[in-house]
């Protein structure tokens, strides 16, 4: 059932990111209004569904990928929507956004693997922290996938630019100077969100090895995944205050981090590599065994 | 009913007799009434830009005046003051379906100098707003205006003739978009004071640019292109540091040598912190060395850039011309379909109110044969009560009627006038 419902408001994204593509071959009276007004139908069907969910359990939805997933794209979904309606030019932020938003839903509708116990059944302070962990590697994640949008949108306009190609024709997009400020600013805001999750993530690690609780070591695949993208992002931070890194450079380096942040997501558990993150078991060996939070 | 459309425009008259044609300001007034004061009956918009003066004219053909195009020339000469043999085979006029069709493609810019172009759109609406004041506007030019400015926007939204800009100058704007979010906090350096900077700048002000600077060998130039914009003058000696400060960059002088090579770039790059920098290198030979171009966060167009650009911008709105006349084609269809239904309703409800007054007036005399010891009073109330019991009986005809009148388009309303005459046994008009 519940598959049947995130399949459903996956579809009205779909149908948002086909009206999008539509604007290249298509000009209709109504259509800068068909992709906002279907993702913004979207947005809050998943948002009722999301709120009926944490009513359900008594607590915020967050506690396992398939929760984090859905509240992953419902968040990159509302901000997407925001910046279509905001955009002067009607720019095609929804063909950079929505794909993104509904690889998400796609994945955790389809893998049933997403739905494991995750810190569900933890309790007390492991379980609140646990929940502390989550929402600020939830929070960094939006920013990451937003830098990222923002990242794609900025080489398709340099690229057309170094091209000389007209912007009267084609898709319309954000202008340098925006991608670049949205880039920047999503990074601003990855970065300590990033630090904080993964740090409240040794420290629960650490605290509940005793009662049997997690036994990450430093070479889990998770654990290397999380460390190398926040090096990425602290190598993007630098950036800021280097000249020579702007523009380019900055985009490649925000590509790799959200590969990286891709792979701890979802890529550990597609390859099933052996992971002890994300549940209270001592050994994970596969993804029934393991939680699956990132 | 009857529709015209007689003027001048770009194709048919030169720029002197467009001036000495134009209702500019208080002439425009002046005009609109003069003309209802000369053809009473008839309704009248006067459209007047710098490429066309136009009077549109409509009336249902029961005026005092049967009028035709030649009243309307010897109107133009007799109120313009001037000889009507200047206006021999320079007047164009469009008659009925004709007169739609042109109003329809002057609102769609399918008429203008430079096809698509915006500007003509606002310029019918306030045409049409001018003489909604002075009341010259009755329901046909209404119908009509009101559904031009309709079709001119869904024109332009459906046929994407108003996107990208056709002059090498102008698509400085669009590249500036394209680049920029904001403009109050940027900065522009033209470099030289020649006529093609002077024309890229008077586009690139329309962004409102935080500041202008103007940099030329000549300071007296610099200066009159500095003042004419309201920027400042940059000594020819300090180009480098205007370089380092400015955003956006559009150069026009006439040097034989590249004035900014690869490597004086790169270190103005490094000296404004690789910040995004927009270069318009519209002179012969080129400004600035190629290669600059190839740096990060630097746009460099030169003037054959943007010449393809504006090319490929007016192709794109060539193309959009057979959409445009198959929705133009469409909507005059619908726009006189509307007008001969309302026309027809109109009559309908004439003979209705007609016809019952007089059954009423009628009924009252015989009544009043009769009972001739009623007083005044009571015969003033006995009349209100038949008035009033008349229009309460008509006002949900008269409502169905007017009703089928508007939704023309959709539905036949002949079916209903029928029905209603034959129902009231009114005549056929």
């Amino acid at each position: 059932m519940d598959r049947l419902r995130v399949l459903c408001f996956a579809g009205m994204y779909g149908l948002a990111l086909v009206a999008e593509l539509a604007r290249v071959v298509v000009r209709a009276h109504n259509r800068p209004l068909a992709t906002p007004i279907l993702t913004a139908v979207g947005w809050v069907v998943q948002a009722a569904y999301l709120a009926r969910l944490a009513w359900v359990q008594q607590k915020l939805p967050v506690t396992t990928l398939f929760e984090s997933m859905l509240v992953l794209s419902w968040i990159l979904a509302g901000i997407a929507l925001y910046l279509m309606l905001r955009s002067p030019k009607n720019a095609a932020v929804g063909l950079f956004a929505l794909p993104i938003a509904l690889g998400l839903l796609i994945y955790a509708g389809l893998d049933s693997s997403t739905r494991g116990s995750g810190w569900s059944d933890w309790r007390g302070r492991v379980a609140f922290w646990g929940t502390v962990h989550g929402v600020f590697l939830l929070a960094g994640a939006v920013s990451t996938c937003l830098a990222f949008v923002a990242g794609l949108m900025y080489l398709a306009q340099l690229n057309r630019l170094k091209r000389k190609q007209s912007p009267a024709r084609g898709i319309s997009l954000p202008s340098l100077e925006q991608s670049e400020r949205l880039n920047r600013g999503a990074i601003m805001f990855a970065f300590p969100l990033l630090t904080l999750g993964l740090f409240i993530g040794v420290i629960l690690a650490l605290a509940s090895r005793g009662d049997g609780g997690v036994r990450l070591a430093l070479n889990d695949p998770k654990v290397l995944s999380g460390a190398v993208m926040w090096l990425v992002f602290a190598a993007l931070l630098n950036a800021r205050f280097r000249p020579s890194m702007r523009g380019r450079r900055v985009v490649v380096l925000t590509m790799v981090a959200f590969a990286f942040l891709v792979f701890a997501w979802v890529g550990v558990d597609l390859l099933r590599l052996p992971t002890g993150h994300g549940g209270p078991r001592v050994s994970a060996r596969g993804p029934q065994d393991a939680g699956r939070t990132p | 009913m009857k529709l015209l459309a007689l003027g001048v425009d770009h194709r048919t008259a030169a720029a002197p007799l467009r001036e000495a044609l134009a209702f500019e300001g208080a002439r425009l007034d002046a005009g609109l009434d003069a003309l209802a004061h000369t053809f009473p009956g008839y309704e009248f918009v006067i459209l007047s830009t710098c490429n066309r003066v136009e009077i549109y004219a409509a009336g249902d053909n029961d005026g005092d005046v049967d009028l035709g195009s030649d009243d309307l020339a010897s109107f133009l000469a007799t109120f313009h003051a001037i000889p009507p043999e200047s206006l021999a085979g320079r007047l164009v006029g469009y008659h009925d379906e004709g007169a739609v069709d042109h109003l329809f493609s002057v609102a769609a810019s399918l008429e203008s100098l430079v096809l698509g172009e915006g500007q003509i759109l606002g310029q019918v609406k306030q045409a049409y707003e001018a003489a909604q004041a002075r009341r010259t506007v009755g329901p046909i030019l209404h119908a009509a205006f009101q559904q031009a400015l309709r079709v001119g926007k869904r024109i332009r939204e459906e046929t994407g003739m108003d996107q990208g800009r056709v002059s090498v100058a102008s698509v400085a704007v669009d590249l500036a978009r394209e680049v920029f979010d904001t403009f109050d906090d940027k900065t522009v350096l033209v470099i030289g004071a020649g006529k093609m900077g002077d024309l890229t700048l008077q586009h690139l002000k329309t962004l409102n640019p935080g500041r202008i600077m103007v940099a030329n060998r000549g300071a007296e130039r610099a200066e009159a292109a500095a003042s004419r914009w309201g920027g400042t003058v940059l000594p020819w000696d300090r180009l480098y540091q205007g370089l380092i400060d400015a955003d956006l960059v559009v150069s026009t002088t006439a040097s034989e040598e590249p004035i900014v090579t690869l490597e004086q770039y790169r270190r103005v790059q490094r000296a404004r912190r690789n910040r995004l920098a927009l270069i318009l290198d519209i002179a012969i030979p080129r400004d600035f060395d190629p290669r600059v171009g190839e740096l990060e966060q630097v746009a460099l167009y030169n003037v054959d850039d943007l010449r393809a650009q504006a090319e490929s911008n007016r192709a794109r709105r060539q193309k959009g011309i057979d959409p445009a006349r198959a929705i133009i084609e469409r909507e005059t269809a619908a726009c006189l379909a509307l007008l001969r239904h309302r026309k027809h309703a109109g009559s309908v409800l004439r003979q209705l109110g007609d016809r019952a007054d007089a059954i009423r007036v009628r009924e009252l005399d015989a009544l009043f044969a009769t009972q001739t010891e009623l007083s005044t009073e009571q015969r003033q109330a006995i009349e209100h009560m038949s008035r009033r019991l008349q229009n309460q009986l008509l006002h949900h005809p008269r409502a169905a009627l007017r009703t089928a009148a508007e939704a023309a388009e959709r539905e036949h309303p002949h079916t209903l006038l029928n029905a209603v005459r034959h129902l009231f046994g009114l005549a056929e008009s």
